[in-house]
């Protein structure tokens, strides 16, 4: 279903990267990699993942879960924790706590605290831990500073520091437009995958590039890297990817 | 005991299907052109981008299809504008074609497309004689409805459509009239004065219902002179109720009884507006702490209580709710503040739409948006689903080119997003055109005409529309 695009990010082991950035250029859905991602880590046994919804409800990824081959019902309230704002905030209107600000936190603040208490429950009774983030730039959209995002990836990214066999997963959307958070945030983790649309214009048998980037050896001089390209296409029922070269056009 | 289970099939709501490709709800946007090029229909829950033209002409046509197609399949309707007064554009929505009429109509095109096939005679290529005509218009699975634009719409379909609109002009009577829960979606003040347009001009319903409506709006034009909306609104309250219980001889008389009972009940509630303003007050409050531009505020709290109704609860499916915002982020909406405002607005609107069963159009000047500011445009593009772009001829220099006079302007798919579902679907082409014609809208196959000419130097602008922007770069694949 989903194996070789996570093969291609490394994403597919059960020890992940302290830290993964997922940056999403403008015009470019790169949510299938967060519904990739999800299902895999909820196949893993005994592994726990938050969920922070941010641009699509739970509602998307049930649905993109359930073509994929996953149901993320049976898993949660077990192993999957969800912290749905949009929600939230369309249950509750313009009274919605994200909006207020009732303890005079920022919205940055409030949402580190929930995450933060959702794996102080969670973490010690599972033997791994995932937070997804799937948009930060829905952060910006609803008044958050690009210091504030700055500090609230930083203090995720000090939280995986502190936990062994804790990951944090982010996207960004419209990197292009965010080009220095996209940046400063991409330096916190180890892992940076880039969706990119096709230069060229529009194709029918691929629907943008992956750009992948690994720094090979962590520590206080580390700045060896690999990157890798390759093309993907969402399907149906399934993501495939070519590496460049592999499709070409059919006469 | 068996484990033999009967099997009940949801009721669907009215004007959705599943779509057979995503298995997701869909319901039409009223043009069928447009519904064949966004995979069958807008997803519930999705939120349609219109990137108006310059003129602002056919952008408000998708609109009004849009809204047509609402009130014929008895959905619950919102109307938003500073730009336009949206009780006129409801005034003004093509009337439908009845199954009949859109046969005829069809078979005619396919006639004269034959018979101008039939009259050029190829003599060369003669071959080609024996293939079937390329129509580049596409067929569309029944879904919606067909609308002549050259007519208006019954104002008796209109009577009986459930519409809340809002313009910004009643503020004030919205904090006097809020004063339930229930009430205030239907009390809203721009709801009924939709209403009281066709009340005067509202052909009489044959049969009984005829004593109903004559009693009721003697009764109407009592309340008209105590200047009473409320009162107005409980009537047009009734009457939708009515719509689903057909009205029976002699029921006229209960009907103004339960009005009478509710206008007792409004005139105790009105000894109790304090309290109402009180909290109309603190919903104000809570409006320009979020946003800077009060509008918004105003905006979005009427989408969000209509919206809040049982009957659009997401997976009841009793009702579908249509809301069509016109002119978003025009010069009128303009302030300090604007692009924040905005974007947060658009937000909060994908949170509630998704929330619940409703599809929203908005249209917005998008070309005036990019020079107020280029990077709200992805910004904006990122908050919903489908993004298309109508490129009008009108007063450019392809308005006369005889590439293109076939054709009223192109269309630009900028973003179809996968809402609840892993792929999106991917039109065949996406080299689209569209013309209005007299009677309906059409979303076409873009196709250069044959050269028959020999023309000295290469032609500059249509190479330049059929090749890419980039295109010194490189293929990625």
């Amino acid at each position: 279903m989903a194996t070789s695009v996570l093969l291609a990010c490394g994403l597919n082991e059960q020890k992940l990267p302290g830290f993964v950035h997922i940056s999403e250029e403008s015009n470019v859905d790169g949510s299938f990699l967060i519904s990739c991602i999800l299902g895999q880590r909820l196949r893993i046994s005994n592994a726990g993942t938050l969920l922070v919804c941010l641009q699509h409800h739970y509602q998307h990824y049930f649905n993109a879960g359930m073509r994929l081959g996953y149901n993320t019902n049976i898993f949660q309230g077990k192993t999957l924790g969800v912290i749905d704002v949009l929600s939230d905030m369309a249950g509750q209107g313009l009274a919605s706590k994200w909006l207020r600000h009732p303890d005079g936190q920022n919205l940055t603040e409030q949402l580190m605290e929930d995450i933060r208490s959702q794996v102080e429950t969670n973490y010690a009774s599972r033997n791994s831990y995932t937070v997804l983030i799937d948009n930060l730039s829905i952060l910006f959209n609803l008044g958050a500073t690009k210091l504030q995002v700055q500090q609230f990836c930083q203090d995720l990214a000090a939280l995986s520091k502190e936990r062994d066999n804790l990951t944090v997963i982010t996207k960004l959307s419209n990197s292009d437009i965010y080009q220095l958070t996209d940046n400063n945030v991409a330096k916190l983790g180890q892992v940076r995958i880039q969706v990119l649309r096709l230069k060229s214009g529009v194709f029918r048998e691929v629907d943008g590039k992956l750009l992948i980037e690994r720094v090979l050896e962590e520590g206080k001089f580390a700045c060896e890297e690999t990157r890798k390209e390759v093309l993907y296409k969402v399907n149906d029922r399934n993501v495939k990817v070519f590496t460049p070269g592999e499709i070409g056009v059919k006469v | 005991m068996t484990s033999f289970r009967k099997r009940t099939v949801q009721k669907p709501i009215r004007g959705t299907r599943t779509s057979p490709h995503t298995a997701q709800v869909i319901t039409s946007s009223g043009n069928p052109y447009l519904d064949v090029v966004i995979g069958g229909g807008l997803p519930m829950g999705s939120i349609c981008l219109i990137e108006e033209d310059r003129f602002m002409t056919h952008a408000k046509v998708l609109a009004k299809y849009f809204l047509a197609e609402g009130v014929l399949s008895k959905q619950e309707i919102f109307l938003g504008s500073l730009d336009d007064i949206p009780a006129e554009m409801l005034r003004r929505l093509p009337k439908p074609l009845t199954d009949l009429e859109s046969e005829v109509e069809q078979r005619e095109e396919e006639q004269a497309a034959a018979g101008a096939g039939a009259e050029n005679g190829l003599r060369i290529a003669w071959r080609y004689n024996d293939l079937p005509l390329v129509n580049s218009e596409h067929a569309t699975a029944k879904i919606g409805h067909h609308f002549n634009l050259m007519e208006q719409m019954d104002s008796i379909m209109l009577y009986y459509a459930n519409t809340t609109m809002w313009d910004d002009s009643h503020k004030e009577a919205d904090i006097v009239i809020a004063f339930g829960d229930e009430l205030s979606k239907s009390s809203s003040p721009t709801s009924c004065s939709l209403e009281q347009q066709p009340v005067e001009n509202a052909p009489p319903i044959p049969g009984a219902g005829e004593e109903i409506i004559q009693e009721v709006k003697t009764k109407e034009d009592q309340f008209l002179l105590k200047t009473s909306e409320e009162q107005l609104t409980y009537i047009h309250q009734m009457l939708r109720d009515m719509e689903d219980d057909p009205p029976i001889p002699g029921a006229g008389e209960e009907i103004i009884q339960e009005v009478k009972t509710k206008e007792e009940i409004n005139a105790n509630n009105n000894n109790n507006s304090s309290t109402t303003v009180a909290s109309s007050t603190k919903t104000a409050s809570q409006e320009s702490q979020v946003f800077h531009n009060a509008r918004y505020g105003g905006l979005l709290n009427d989408i969000q209580q209509l919206l809040r109704d049982e009957s659009f609860v997401a997976g009841t499916k009793k009702n579908l709710c249509r809301v069509c915002l016109t002119s978003l982020g025009s010069p009128l909406w303009y302030d300090e503040h604007f692009g924040e405002d905005l974007i947060k607005f658009l937000t909060l609107l994908m949170a509630s739409v998704r929330n619940c069963n409703s599809v929203c159009l908005i249209t917005m000047p998008m070309h005036l948006i990019a020079k107020y500011d280029a990077s709200l445009v992805p910004k904006i593009r990122q908050l919903v689903d489908y993004a298309i772009e109508l490129e009008s001829f009108a007063g450019s220099e392809k308005e006369t080119h005889p590439a293109f006079k076939e054709y009223s302007g192109l269309l630009h798919l900028h973003k179809m997003s996968a809402l609840n579902t892993l792929a999106v679907h991917m039109p065949d082409t996406t080299d689209l055109a569209f013309k209005l014609r007299r009677k309906k809208f059409v979303i076409e196959k873009f196709h250069l005409p044959p050269e028959l000419q020999e023309s000295p130097k290469p032609d500059s602008c249509s190479t330049s529309i059929l090749s890419n922007s980039n295109a010194t770069a490189s293929l990625d694949f």
